[in-house]
Parts: C-alpha cells; structure tokens; sequence
C-alpha cells in the first residue's frame, strides 16, 4: 500500500488508523475532546426516560459530564441511550435512528428492559437491545437512579479514552475499544 | 402535504407517531399512530399472582404510579372482601396525591419546553425532587413503587415522614405561585394557548375524553367526588373546573389541582392516627416474622401465600378511580385461581388522545405540537 | 362539586328500557350488567346515551377458552357506559362466538373509534361498519390476537453459560382456576362471600 503525504492531511484520522499509521497523542487529544462532549440523542421510551430527565436536574447535573445538551437530531448525537423497554415495533425505528448517527457512535442500555428484557419475557419486548445494535454499557436498575446513569456515562467517557480492558484483563489500544 | 411526525421526536411526549396531512400550516388530518411501546401488560399481568401484579401496574402510567397501583389495589380487595385499615387509606391517599403533584409538574415543566421556555423545566424537576424523596422514605424507590399489598401497605411510614411531607408542602406552594406567575402571565404563552385547540363539552363527551383535560371544557367528572373510595369523602377539597377548553384552560385546571392536592394531603396528615398499616387477615396478608415462630397456622398461611398466593372467588370487579390523567379502571375476572383470568385496564391516555384530531383540526402545525402536550399523553398507559 | 349519590331513578328507566330489548340483568358487588344479543345491542346503547349514561369510557373484550365451567360462547364484548356525574355505571355484554360480527359503536359514541380498534387488535373481534378497523397496537407483522387464550404469552426461556435452561411457565407460581396445586386447598376469601357464577363441582371445601 502506498501512502503520499497527501494522504497524511486529506484522509480521516480513524482511515489512517484502520491502514496501521498510529499517531498517539492526536489520539490521545482527540478521544479526550470526544469523551468529555459526549451528546446524547433523545431516545426516552418509558419510566427511564423519566430518571434520565431527572438526571439532567440541578441535583444530578449531566452538563457537568458534558453532555451539555440532548440533541433531537441523531445526525448530531455522538451516543444514543436506550431508555426504556423497546418493543417490537420500535425496533426498526431504532436502528434506524442508530444509522443516522455518524460515526464514532457508542450505546448504552438503560435499565433492565432494555438490557435483557426485564420484567416483560413476552412476545411483545426484544429481549435485548444487543439484537438491534451494538451496545458498549449496559445499565441495571428499574429504573437505574440518576447517580447510576451517571456512573455508566463515565465508564462510557473511560472506553472513550481508551482506558479499556479485555477479558484478561489487558489493556486494549484505543481503536480496540471503538471498534464493532 | 403529508408529514410523519415520527415516534422519535422530542416534543410528541414519548414514542408517538403522528400522521399529519398539511395544507400549509394548516392541519387538514391527523392521524396518531400508537403501539411503539406495546408491552403485552395485560396478558403478562394474567400470568403472575395477583399481588405479583403491583409490579406491573406502576410501570403503564410511570409518572402518576401509585395512580394505577392503587386502581389495582382496590380492584383486587374489592373481590377479596378485604377491609384496609384507616391508617392505610389515609398513608395511600396522601402518597397518591404527591404524585399527582408530581405528574402535574412533569406536565408544566414539558409543556413550557415544548413552548420554548427551557427554565421552567428545571424548576419543576427541582421540586419533583423533594417528593423523590419522600417517596424513596416511604418505598425505597424513586420511581416506580411497588409498595402497596393487598389490604395496606406493605411497611408502615418512618417517623421523618411527618416533617418531611409538611415541610415539603410549606415551601411548595410559594413556589408554584412565583413558577406560574412567571411563566403563564407571559404573553407569548397566552397568546399560544387561549383559544387554541378548543375541545367543547359536547366533544368531551362523545370522545370519551376523562380527567382535567375534561373538565378544562366544562364536563365536572371527578371520580374521587363520584364515587369515592379509599377515604376521599373525608377530605374538603374542591375540583377546578373551567368552560373554554382551550390549551391554557387544560393548564391552568393542573395548576389549580396541584393545589387543591396539597390541602388533601394536609388534611390527610391532621387525620392520620396510630394504627395497622396492612388487613390482619392471614388469608391475605403475610404474618408479621415475629409471627412465624409462635404459631403453626401462620406457617401454613405464609406458605400458602407465598408458594401460590390468595386465591379470590370467581367473579368480576371494576373499581373506577381518578389519575392524574382521567378515569382509570382495572376490570379483573378471577376464575378461583390465584392469577387473575383477564386483566383490563381501562387507561386514560388511549380515550383521551381520540381528542386530539377534532381539536387540532384547522389549526396551525405549531399549535398541534402544543396540544399534544396539553392532553399530557403517557405512552406507556396509551400502549399498555 | 358535591357527591352524586347513583340516581335510582335513571338506573331504574335504563334498566327497564333495556330489559324490553331482551336484555338480562345480572349484579355482581354493586356492579349491573346487562346482556343484550348482537342485534340489539346499537339499540340498547342508544337508549342508554339517550337516558342519561352519556359517556362510554371503555370497550373491552373476553376470551372465555379456559375458563373453568364455561358453558356459553367464547367471547363477550363489554362496553362500560356511566353518566356524566359519574355516579350511574351500566356494563353492556354482548356474547359471541369465534368470527362472530358485532355492529359499531362508532355510530353512538365517536370515542369508541380506538377502543373498538383495540379490542379489534387483541382478540380479533370484528365490528361491523368501523371506519378504519385495523391493528392499533400490535406491530404490522405480527399475526394473530395475543389476548386470546390460544396465543403463547411468547417467553424466552433463561439460559445459562453452562448450558442449562429454566422454563418460565415451569416456574410460575401462581395457579389457574381449575388447578388443584399441591394441596387442593384454596384458602378461601372473608366469611359469608359466595361467587355469582357457581361453585365448580370439589370447590364446595373453601374455608369462606
């Protein structure tokens, strides 16, 4: 593979990296600036939406983490959280929403329903969120309290760093850590 | 010009969809597609013992709660014969209308937002959490309690209940009046909702349309008043009522219910004597522990109730209550065994949205996204 | 607002117009019910609305499959009609069989449109003459009515890393009407309190 030093200016900072040219501390620099301005798209479906509107209130402050603002728009969200039980028939819809989303996008599921189905085994509710798209955190709880939607979006900033490990306990490159 | 307001949407109040066809601004039809949330409630609901049901039924209606545990609650002693002691029905009351509070301030707060008005949002989350609060005290959750049984409670209230609920209600409604006063003697609002999205009494009725929404347009149908139940006829409370039905009608009846919630809950508080928070009954309730290593009989009826559950005669019962949406009803059929036969629950949500095409008809796109709010849609109970 | 007592009077007119339709009373713990058959039952929710029990606040469906005793059809529409005080309640049943038709309320009532649809979407009960009778809640896809008794409540049994899977309906622990548990004994409700619709034959042993 031949590489001008066009390409160094022209091309994305995650195709050089996808190609194996690493450049540590623009990654660095660029996945803090992410993690700390992760915007979130509303995707409120049921009782969690309540708790994740609670933990936008003064007590629980979110802008503080950065998620300054919930975007309506999923063309300008970065993470997309899954707030409530998905049904059957708002599947599609949802990964639809999910593909709008540029990359890099991460997706965290927000309480039981959304993570395993919860409390609704029926023919109605997919049994995880995992089925329609990847999710990187998933959050317990029914609903999960402000303080841990909070938690589960810190982790989310470390994954963004790049503080990540793998089942062995190693460390995983950044890219890694981002990837399908 | 037809437009899919979609079911991810910020301003349709959870995943509603709706099918708009335009002419211009104006709204020539309107069509509300619902099912996004469609959880199979009722059949699961079939499938668990009657006091498994509590779980669920906070989780269809998830801002007014303790709305539809109670409606269930209530079903459910009815076809039991069970008699819930005082202290109970004053303790559920005075839990019920804090959430109706609660309920009403989500509406005002979501309903500013949608107006463009991003600060009365967050004063309103600011007093919902106070009441968090007491009901974290009360039944360890925020949200979605699950603490009502079959005859009482299932705990009775801490000591810092009291002052906690009376301190609570000191400060708020010096702060309702300075939120409102800001906020709804704004022009820009009043020139949004007066005379907008007009639903006449005569619509009211052949819609089935129930709860404030209703009696903003003169229908005076308040089923703590109608048909009393756990308690309410001895609280002095009156019901708002307004005859335009227009959007701030809708809004200004809330208000006025929030209000006339507080006195019920003082009352309620003066009233409240030391008593059993749960029916003695062991066919219904569990024996206290202490109980259990006394006498043989609360073994078995702790086993019994646990490993199966009461088992009601067969029948059917439908007890009609008020929520902070309307009329809300569980219909229970028992056929003798310790899960209900059919549950229905008769939401308000799914009557009330039926409204929604005649009175945005021939208004403006804007004020379609406004109505919507002011009929304070939960999709959870409009799905079930 | 002052407590509207039930008005004896206007329940006394409606029940007996009703009853010259054919219609069978029934009283359950303060609730009337009236069965009308499917010819008559426009008729007799016209006479209601136009007796005073003007509003219809709900439509609901049965599916009396499994039922323990049940001798009649297998489904009965159910339309609850009060008045506007709210102090009057009336429930209407109308019984039918699988692919039975039943006429619109939607002439009577325009608040009937999504509660017909619902009932429609559930259990697949037909109306006659809705406007846009068509799947409400359920998504597009799915076939088949879930509130009928036929219909698997559709439960993803558990499985473990190990290979091991539970069965919900292994681990229910609740029990149906006509099943004797472990024991046979039911417990019973309160003192003096029967059930309207018969004792099954063995149930005679309840505690009362």
């Amino acid at each position: 593979m031949s590489m001008s030093l066009r390409d160094l200016f022209e091309k994305d900072v995650q195709e050089l990296e996808a190609e194996g040219i690493l450049f540590t501390s623009l990654e660095k620099l660029v996945a803090w600036g992410r993690s700390h301005s992760l915007w979130p798209a509303t995707f409120g479906l049921a009782c969690c939406a309540i708790e994740m509107m609670a933990s936008t209130n003064p007590r629980n402050d979110l802008a503080r983490l950065g998620s300054e603002v919930f975007r309506a728009s999923p063309r300008q969200a970065d993470v997309l959280i899954v707030a409530g039980r998905l049904s059957k028939k708002m599947a599609p819809v949802m990964r639809r929403v999910y593909e709008q989303m540029p990359d890099p996008k991460w997706v965290i599921s927000m309480g039981a329903c959304a993570s395993s189905g919860g409390m609704f085994n029926n023919y109605a509710i997919v049994q995880n969120v995992d089925s329609v798209t990847p999710v990187d955190i998933y959050v317990p709880g029914c609903p999960p309290r402000p303080e841990a939607l909070i938690y589960a979006v810190e982790q989310l900033q470390k994954k963004v760093r790049g503080e990540t490990f793998d089942e062995r306990g190693e460390k995983l490159p950044v890219v890694e850590g981002w990837k399908r | 010009m037809r437009i899919n307001v979609g079911p991810q949407h910020p301003s349709t109040h959870g995943v509603l969809r709706l099918v708009v066809d335009l002419d211009g601004e104006q709204i020539v039809s309107l069509k509300p597609q619902v099912g996004y949330l469609h959880s199979g409630f009722e059949k699961t609901m079939e499938n668990r013992t009657y006091q498994q049901g509590v779980t669920y039924s906070n989780r269809m209606d998830y801002l007014h709660g303790f709305a539809h545990d109670l409606a269930y609650m209530l079903a459910v002693e009815k076809l039991m014969d069970a008699r819930v002691p005082v202290r109970a029905q004053r303790i559920r009351v005075i839990l019920t209308e804090l959430n109706r509070i609660a309920s009403h301030l989500v509406f005002f707060g979501t309903t500013m937002l949608d107006m463009g008005a991003l600060t009365p949002y967050f004063y309103c989350m600011r007093e919902r959490e106070g009441l968090m609060d007491i009901f974290e005290l009360t039944s360890g959750v925020r949200m979605n309690y699950g603490s009502f049984r079959v005859g009482g409670l299932y705990r009775d209230v801490p000591e810092q209940f009291e002052p906690m609920v009376r301190t609570w209600l000191e400060a708020f409604p010096k702060h309702m009046d300075e939120y409102f006063n800001l906020f709804m003697g704004n022009s820009i609002v009043l020139a949004r909702t007066q005379g907008v999205g007009v639903v006449t009494r005569e619509m009211a009725i052949d819609h089935a349309l129930t709860g404030p929404s209703a009696r903003a347009s003169g229908l005076a149908l308040d089923f703590r008043k109608a048909a009393p139940y756990s308690g309410y006829e001895d609280y002095v409370f009156d019901v708002p009522t307004h005859e335009d039905g227009d959007i701030y009608a809708r809004i200004l009846v809330r208000y006025e219910e929030m209000i006339e919630s507080c006195r019920i809950v003082s009352q309620a508080l003066d009233m409240l004597e030391p008593g059993p928070f749960r029916d003695p009954d062991r066919r219904i309730s569990l024996p206290p522990r202490w109980e259990l290593e006394e006498s043989m009989e609360a073994v078995i009826f702790h086993f019994k109730l646990v490993t199966e559950g009461f088992h009601p005669p067969r029948g059917e019962v439908y007890v009609p209550t008020e929520s902070a949406r309307g009329e809300l009803g569980y219909y229970l059929i028992s056929d003798g065994g310790s899960m209900p036969y059919r549950v229905k629950v008769r939401a308000p949500s799914l009557a009330n949205l039926q409204s929604l095409e005649p009175s945005s008809i021939g208004g403006l796109f804007a004020d379609m996204v406004i109505n919507i709010a002011s009929f304070d849609p939960v999709l959870g109970d409009v799905d079930k | 607002m002052t407590h509207h007592e039930p008005n004896g009077a206007t329940r006394a007119r409606v029940l007996e117009s009703l009853t010259e339709l054919g219609g069978v009373v029934s009283e359950f713990k303060d609730m009337i019910s009236v069965t009308l058959s499917k010819s008559k039952v426009i008729e007799g929710l016209k006479v209601c609305r136009a007796e005073g029990l003007e509003m219809l606040t709900d439509v609901m469906g049965i599916d009396y499959l499994t039922y323990p005793g049940h001798r009649g059809k297998r489904f009965a529409v159910v339309y609850n009609v009060h008045d506007v005080h709210g102090g009057n309640r009336l429930f209407i049943r109308v019984e039918l069989d699988d692919g039975e038709k039943v006429p619109t309320a939607t002439g009577v009532w325009r608040g009937a449109d999504f509660l017909e649809r619902e009932t429609f979407d559930m259990l697949g009960i037909e109306f006659d003459g809705h406007p846009n009778l068509r799947k409400i809640l359920t998504p597009e896809d799915l076939d088949g009515h879930p509130h009928r008794k036929d219909f698997p409540l559709g439960e993803t049994p558990t499985l473990f890393n190990d290979g091991r899977f539970i069965d919900p309906a292994a681990f229910r622990s609740g029990l149906r009407g006509d099943d004797p548990g472990l024991t046979d004994w039911k417990g019973g409700a309160r003192d003096g309190v029967t059930s309207t619709q018969g004792e099954l034959p063995g149930e005679g042993g309840t505690q009362g």
